[in-house]
């Protein structure tokens, strides 16, 4: 009897480490129940695609775990990085289980996200870079080569000559700068392109159409538009097809909201290079639940683009 | 018997106050969220708010003590966002010592505050009209001057400024408290602020009395303009960087607060702890929305229905506290 209850206790004892470390081990921390908060730039229909990622993600967790899983969507009602932070901090006093954020502006969301990670609330942010010495896993596209892609084909439809002009969206936020820039340095390869203008539209469509106007009347030159955004190339199409210059302008745009879908289709547009908000909600949600479990994940995630034609955009 | 009629006074005189029906909608709607969120409460939260609340609760003041002598300056909140990214270039691109920096910041807020106080008394020209125009200059130098882009790198020593906690409580929140004291004490406590109000309620009969009516004025935007440029530098403290778009949003809120602190836009009526109190009623508003997890297509329904609530109340309570007394 003794020596059955010493080797009960032996067992125990090899037992309880094993136990522990199964405990701790990566990714097996479980709750029954997850928080998410989804931060994106501004109300934006893009936005609303990568919300539905992010409940798509949601109900998978929920269907494979069994643990309930809520994601909140807050998001500015306007583009502005100081409303941005407070919802940020707002959102961080009901200590979330983790929080996707694309970020406006690195520098001006830095102290925030610093406050995030002193309270360990897990990041992870989409769409956008982080803050130059903060490691934080990042989703989304290569930027530069999603404007590349437009504006390589520009330069192709216009056989290598004539003046084009760049929207940028948000000059502050990084991947509209990026793309804006990539966009340049591919014109810069090409003697015969000129860019004759840019333009700003802060991630609107209504002043992108006022701005594309604008510039189509000061270049009637003007042969070709890419874009750095979303909301961008839609108003730009509004604003060639009120000037009458559709067939005579050409618009490679940018992502696929419905309306550049339909521009497409209708030979406003010649084409878009899109980036996949849904990819980008649904792996959001899924790498801050990835780390809410204590598991690792990687610093970055490409969610690809794809080239929308009239080919491929459907009826 | 002695205490029965201290608490019918003490009650006649809140009842007196104008700021009784504001107070009681702020502290209904403190209490219900305080109720309804397990969040609000925590200090962390109210931290929160209270940091929110200072930048905007800053061009409120402004705003409200135009609003007492019967005018509107529009271009505060570009005032703010072009004082702040001018502090960032100072400090940034040319060197100059962050707080020296700063002052001339707020110095230069000061000087276009008095150039729209100028353009107002001496063209006659309406103030409200006149403001929509500055501000598109105003605007429009920020832009020339960033082109849209963020200046980075602001010297850590003064992020404390906007980030700091003084046992516990935001510093730009006590530096908007202090602003509160020294407006609330000129306005009620002083000859000058009387005259202010004289102002508001009849300008051409303050002249005939003898009130040096536009000198007044300008002063008073001269001010208005300081304060605008001391919340864009504190904003720039705040982020780390003197971003272009600050102040975008402090244009309507401020004059939408000063209305639900009882500030009149006729002027002569109300006082800034008003104003205040109406800025924190939509303060805490935005941060509810936040805490609920309301949509973002829901959050203009929900926030305008709370603002008529809370105004219906302030009508309703003044009304009963009248009567009561």
């Amino acid at each position: 009897m003794k020596k059955l209850a010493m080797l009960l206790a032996c067992a125990a004892a090899f037992a309880l480490p094993l136990a522990a470390s199964a405990q701790d081990a990566a990714g097996t921390t479980k709750k029954d129940s997850y928080r998410f908060v989804v931060v994106p730039k501004v109300v934006h229909p893009w936005f609303d695609k990568v919300n539905e990622g992010a409940q798509a993600a949601a109900a998978a967790i929920k269907a494979q775990t069994g643990s309930s899983v809520e994601v909140i969507y807050s998001a500015p009602q306007s583009a502005d990085v100081v409303q941005q932070n407070q919802i940020i901090d707002s959102a961080l006093a009901t200590q979330p289980d983790g929080l996707a954020l694309d970020l406006l502006d690195p520098s001006g969301n830095r102290a925030s996200l610093e406050e995030a990670q002193n309270q360990n609330i897990p990041l992870v942010i989409f769409d956008s870079i982080p803050p130059e010495g903060m490691a934080i896993p990042y989703i989304g596209s290569d930027f530069c080569e999603q404007a590349k892609i437009a504006a390589r084909r520009l330069v192709e439809v216009l056989g290598g000559e004539g003046e084009v002009a760049i929207m940028q969206g948000v000059p502050t936020a990084p991947n509209h700068s990026i793309r804006a820039e990539c966009h340049r340095q591919v014109f810069a390869e090409h003697k015969g392109i000129k860019v004759v203008a840019e333009g700003i539209d802060n991630d609107s469509i209504e002043t992108a159409q006022q701005q594309a106007a604008a510039i189509m009347q000061a270049n009637p030159n003007l042969k070709g538009w890419v874009a750095s955004d979303a909301a961008g190339p839609i108003g730009i199409g509004q604003a060639i097809v009120e000037a009458g210059k559709q067939g005579k302008v050409t618009l490679v745009g940018l992502d696929n909201l419905p309306e550049m879908l339909d521009m497409i289709r209708d030979g406003v547009a010649d084409s878009s290079s899109a980036s996949q908000p849904e990819l980008q909600g649904y792996w959001s949600v899924m790498l801050l639940w990835a780390q809410a479990t204590g598991a690792k994940v990687p610093g970055y995630l490409d969610t690809g683009n794809a080239f929308l034609t009239k080919e491929n955009v459907g009826g | 018997m002695q205490t029965s009629s201290t608490q019918t006074s003490a009650v006649a005189h809140l009842a007196r106050s104008p700021l009784a029906g504001v107070f009681v909608a702020l502290a209904v709607i403190f209490t219900l969220s305080a109720l309804i969120s397990p969040y609000f409460l925590t200090p962390y939260n109210l931290s929160v708010i209270a940091r929110g609340l200072a930048f905007v609760g800053l061009i409120t003041i402004a705003q409200s003590m135009l609003m007492v002598l019967g005018e509107l300056d529009l271009s505060l909140g570009v005032i703010g966002g072009l004082c702040g990214v001018i502090s960032g270039i100072l400090m940034v691109r040319l060197g100059v010592e962050p707080y020296s920096a700063m002052l001339l910041a707020i110095l230069l807020g000061a000087c276009l505050g008095l150039l729209n106080g100028l353009l107002v008394t001496v063209l006659r020209l309406h103030s409200l009209v006149l403001t929509i125009g500055t501000a598109g200059i105003f605007g429009g130098a920020n832009l020339v001057l960033t082109r849209g882009v963020a200046i980075t790198g602001i010297p850590r020593d003064v992020h404390y400024l906007g980030r700091g906690d003084l046992l516990g409580i935001p510093v730009p929140f006590l530096i908007m408290l202090v602003a509160l004291a020294f407006a609330t004490f000129v306005m009620l406590k002083t000859p000058f602020g009387r005259y202010m109000y004289a102002i508001g309620n009849n300008q051409a009969g303050a002249r005939m009395l003898g009130i040096k009516v536009d000198k007044i004025r300008l002063l008073v935007f001269g001010v208005a303009g300081a304060i605008a440029g001391l919340a864009g530098v504190l904003m720039v403290a705040r982020l780390g960087t003197a971003q272009p778009s600050i102040g975008e949003t402090w244009v309507l809120a401020p004059i939408a607060a000063s209305v639900i602190g009882g500030v009149a836009t006729t002027g002569g009526i109300g006082s800034p702890i008003g104003a205040i109190f109406g800025a924190g009623i939509i303060a805490i508003i935005e941060n509810i929305i936040v805490l609920f997890g309301v949509s973002p297509y829901w959050q203009g329904i929900v926030s305008g229905a709370i603002v008529v609530l809370a105004i219906s109340f302030d009508a309703i309570s003044r009304r009963y506290l009248r009567r009561d007394a």
